[in-house]
């Protein structure tokens, strides 16, 4: 106990944060160890392995967690063995720490957790103090969509020192793999290039840490703005790799929201960054655009309004242009995916030369903005097109 | 046009050498000024030897835009990588041509010489982009002549693109064409008609930035002399015909095995000095007539992979680096000019790291004013006083032209614009002569 605490004292005076304090837990637990703060926002990963671990367990906690000082069971889909643990500052609880053991369960080893949830607890109060802290808390509370009104989150910011931007883009970078010998680092180079790579002409980007990772905003004016941070953020493995940092990064960038929804764009930042890690093999950022129909099945799907609305937004670039072109681009899609993507076939079918349906495959693509060649893409064009078809 | 470059006295000797092979008898010492209009002196080839050493001066106060109010003794520094016999021989001797930077007297480099400003940025502007290899795509129209030698504006035939003619007059030029540049070594990769009636396009290899702007001097010189020979008129004017497409002048960049990010720095720079070098590369009160939303000509600062009317254009590629094509100069330009403000657009595109947005898909035309402000898309010039004006505003471009360049030719086109603003023209006659 005394070794392990020593060695969460090491990693917190080497400015670690939560994601190395986790990192430390699992390994010692043999466990996968996710952190998540008091809005359930994704704070730190660790020891995963092949195991699966629920994006959040705010869903799975017991109705009753007034007293949870010693953990708290976890219902389905998660491993019986799953605790959660609060992590507090004094009355208030800053978030959760909860634990996937691989092997065995965690009976002897609540001392452990609780220290760990101690340290994390005083990283979290920490990163709140001083001026910096000052303008942290606005961030955490527009963040934490606490202001309804934009006059009254631009006094607030202006009052702190803040010059807002009508908009901004999220984008959230983790370190994947990081040792916690190295990982304080390696967190600053990673910090370094992104802030170089994403360095806005609209304004100051703004850094939150936590957990590990990162959070940029990058203010983002106009859409032009948008598009190139989004740009920017694809661009950061390369600029890692080319500063010669030994760490592969993966990330998500949000859709541009206006200031007053800028957590919108956070939450799919987030997501984005698990789907990049988990669909895409990590090494990359991915916007949130590029998704396709992922974020719909990572959230375990959605209503019949947000299929179509999804399918809509897939298919409408093509049915504009066939409105306006008189073209059969979606007949064509629809009828390439029944023929099993049989180019000869599909041309039979629709009684045109099969260098004719290259040609608009071609136009499919680039229209839509995809890549016909991707397995990824074509999940999104299938789902699109079958929700389409169901819709009647 | 010597086929291996060698500097200094290997070169000197290797042309020296060629002259005497060829019974040269004359070379004209080609330069331009600052308006890209190409001008000789031409010497017995005896003399060659002495010129190449740097010994042939000229009245620099004679050419418009180099010296005021002085007369001054300006020297031509033949460049010998630029050699090359002429294809025709008027009088039955055999004639060169070597293209010179012009020189002070005290051998420094003259800085309004356009070809030296070129070679200047070239050299500033880092190893990427002083690497760039370009190529262009140059359009002209062949026109009838009356009798007395007047030229019209009457296509010589019906054709359009690619159009396959045997028979066409204007189809035995653009070969007598492409010969005569093959025989000066100037590589032609393809030739074809064009969209208009009795337009033509020539499309020269990727190269150098420099020689690529040397080419287009040659090729402006070959096409008027050998449609001068078959009786045509040669035009690159940039909108010759209302009804009919403009000449433009597509220079493509080649950045070589790149990061993506590089590139797109690139056609960022491009888009956000675009509006600047606007009169640079295109400085005729006519070639405002051709960027007008008809015949794919770009009007806005838009870049994409297909759209045909698109500023920018990144065309897909099955092999090597994608190429940047900029869609918005004609062949009025001084080619040495519109080079050096183009790759220190590149240059500092790549320098501040700047990106250009999303590509855009479709037709650039019908962009909604709501669309545009949305994405930082600007309208190019609508006319040579407005690109002049952009070209105030831009200190990149004006710090690639220098001083004395960016001020000689401001008021050079203030003057042309003031003298075309003055003129009652003809539709002026019949929009109001009878209603007012």
């Amino acid at each position: 106990m005394l070794a392990f605490a020593e060695a969460l004292a090491r990693i917190a005076a080497g400015g670690g944060g939560p994601q190395a304090l986790a990192g430390h837990l699992a390994s010692v637990l043999d466990a996968a160890v996710l952190i998540e703060d008091a809005e359930w926002r994704h704070l730190a990963l660790a020891g995963t392995g092949d195991r699966s671990v629920p994006p959040s367990v705010r869903e799975l906690l017991p109705r009753d967690i007034s007293d949870a000082s010693d953990g708290v069971g976890l219902s389905a889909p998660a491993d019986a063995r799953a605790r959660a643990f609060p992590i507090r500052a004094g009355e208030a609880r800053l978030g959760w720490l909860s634990i996937f053991p691989a092997t065995g369960n965690l009976d002897g080893k609540h001392g452990l957790i609780r220290l760990t949830a101690a340290s994390v607890a005083v990283e979290l109060s920490r990163d709140n103090g001083g001026s910096k802290g000052r303008r942290r808390s606005f961030w955490d509370r527009l963040l934490a969509r606490a202001y309804d009104d934009p006059i009254e989150a631009r006094e607030d910011a202006t009052a702190r020192g803040i010059v807002l931007a009508p908009g901004y883009v999220a984008v959230a970078i983790e370190g994947e793999g990081l040792d916690e010998a190295t990982a304080s680092q390696k967190n600053a180079e990673i910090r370094r290039v992104c802030l170089d790579t994403l360095g806005s002409r609209t304004g100051d980007v703004v850094v939150i840490e936590r957990g590990g990772g990162f959070l940029f905003l990058v203010p983002a004016p106009h859409e032009v703005d948008a598009q190139n941070a989004r740009t920017a953020a694809t661009l950061i493995p390369r600029g890692i790799t080319r500063a010669g940092i030994d760490v592969k990064i993966v990330g998500g960038v949000g859709q541009h929201a206006e200031m007053l929804r800028v957590a919108q764009s956070v939450d799919e930042a987030r997501e984005a960054l698990t789907i990049a890690r988990r669909m895409f093999g990590g090494a990359r950022v991915m916007p949130h655009d590029d998704l396709g129909v992922y974020p719909l099945l990572y959230r375990g799907g959605g209503n019949r309004a947000e299929w179509e609305a999804f399918a809509n937004r897939v298919l409408e670039p093509l049915r504009g242009y066939d409105e306006k072109h008189q073209t059969e681009l979606v007949r064509t899609l629809r009828l390439f995916f029944d023929v099993g993507q049989n180019i000869k076939v599909a041309a039979a079918s629709l009684n045109v030369h099969r260098h004719t349906v290259f040609y608009r495959l071609r136009q499919i693509a680039e229209i839509g903005g995809l890549d016909l060649d991707s397995p990824h893409d074509q999940l999104t064009l299938r789902a699109a097109i079958a929700i389409d078809a169901l819709g009647g | 046009m010597l086929s291996a470059v060698k500097d200094g006295a290997a070169a000197r000797r290797e042309i020296l050498k060629t002259a005497k092979e060829r019974g040269v008898r004359y070379v004209r010492l080609a330069f331009v000024d600052i308006l890209g209009i190409e001008k000789n002196i031409v010497i017995p080839g005896h003399e060659l030897e002495r010129a190449l050493g740097g010994h042939v001066t000229f009245d620099g106060g004679s050419i418009d835009g180099f010296v005021r109010g002085e007369e001054i003794d300006m020297v031509l520094r033949p460049d010998p990588a630029t050699f090359a016999i002429l294809p025709w021989t008027p009088d039955g001797s055999t004639e060169a041509r070597v293209l010179c930077d012009i020189e002070m007297p005290d051998g420094t480099a003259f800085e309004g010489c356009p070809r030296s400003t070129l070679k200047r940025v070239l050299e500033d502007a880092g190893d990427v982009v002083s690497r760039v290899r370009t190529a262009l795509e140059v359009e002209f129209y062949l026109f009838n002549r009356l009798a007395d030698g007047v030229p019209t504006t009457q296509a010589l035939d019906n054709g359009s693109y690619f159009d396959f003619s045997p028979s066409d007059r204007g189809d035995e030029t653009r070969t007598a064409i492409v010969n005569a540049l093959e025989a000066m070594a100037i590589s032609v990769s393809s030739a074809h008609h064009e969209h208009g009636a009795g337009q033509h396009e020539i499309d020269l290899s990727a190269t150098g930035a420099l020689a690529t702007a040397d080419h287009l001097i040659t090729v402006r010189g070959v096409v008027k002399h050998i449609a001068d020979q078959h009786n045509i008129h040669a035009t690159f004017m940039p909108k010759p015909v209302e009804s009919q497409a403009g000449n433009g002048l597509h220079v493509y960049f080649s950045l070589g095995d790149v990061d993506e990010a590089v590139r797109l720095h690139a056609i960022a720079g491009l888009l956000e000095h675009a509006p600047g070098f606007t009169a640079i590369c295109n400085p005729t009160v006519n070639s405002y007539k051709r960027l007008v939303a008809a015949w794919d000509a770009p009007i806005y600062t838009v870049w994409s992979h297909r759209s045909a009317n698109a500023l920018v254009r990144v065309p897909p590629t099955n092999e090597g680096p994608p190429l940047i094509e900029v869609r918005s100069p004609d062949a009025a330009c001084n080619p040495y000019l519109a080079m050096a403000v183009l790759v220190e657009s590149i240059a500092e595109g790549i320098r501040s790291r700047a990106l250009p947005g999303d590509p855009f898909t479709g037709s650039t035309y019908e962009l909604s004013e709501k669309f545009r402000n949305e994405r930082g898309i600007v309208t190019l010039p609508k006319s040579l006083r407005a690109a002049l004006t952009e070209l105030d505003r831009d200190i990149i471009v004006r710090g690639a032209l220098g001083d004395h360049i960016y001020h000689a030719f401001r008021d050079a086109k203030i003057a042309e614009y003031e003298r075309y603003r003055r003129v009652v023209h003809p539709w002026e006659h019949e929009a109001y002569l009878r209603t007012y």
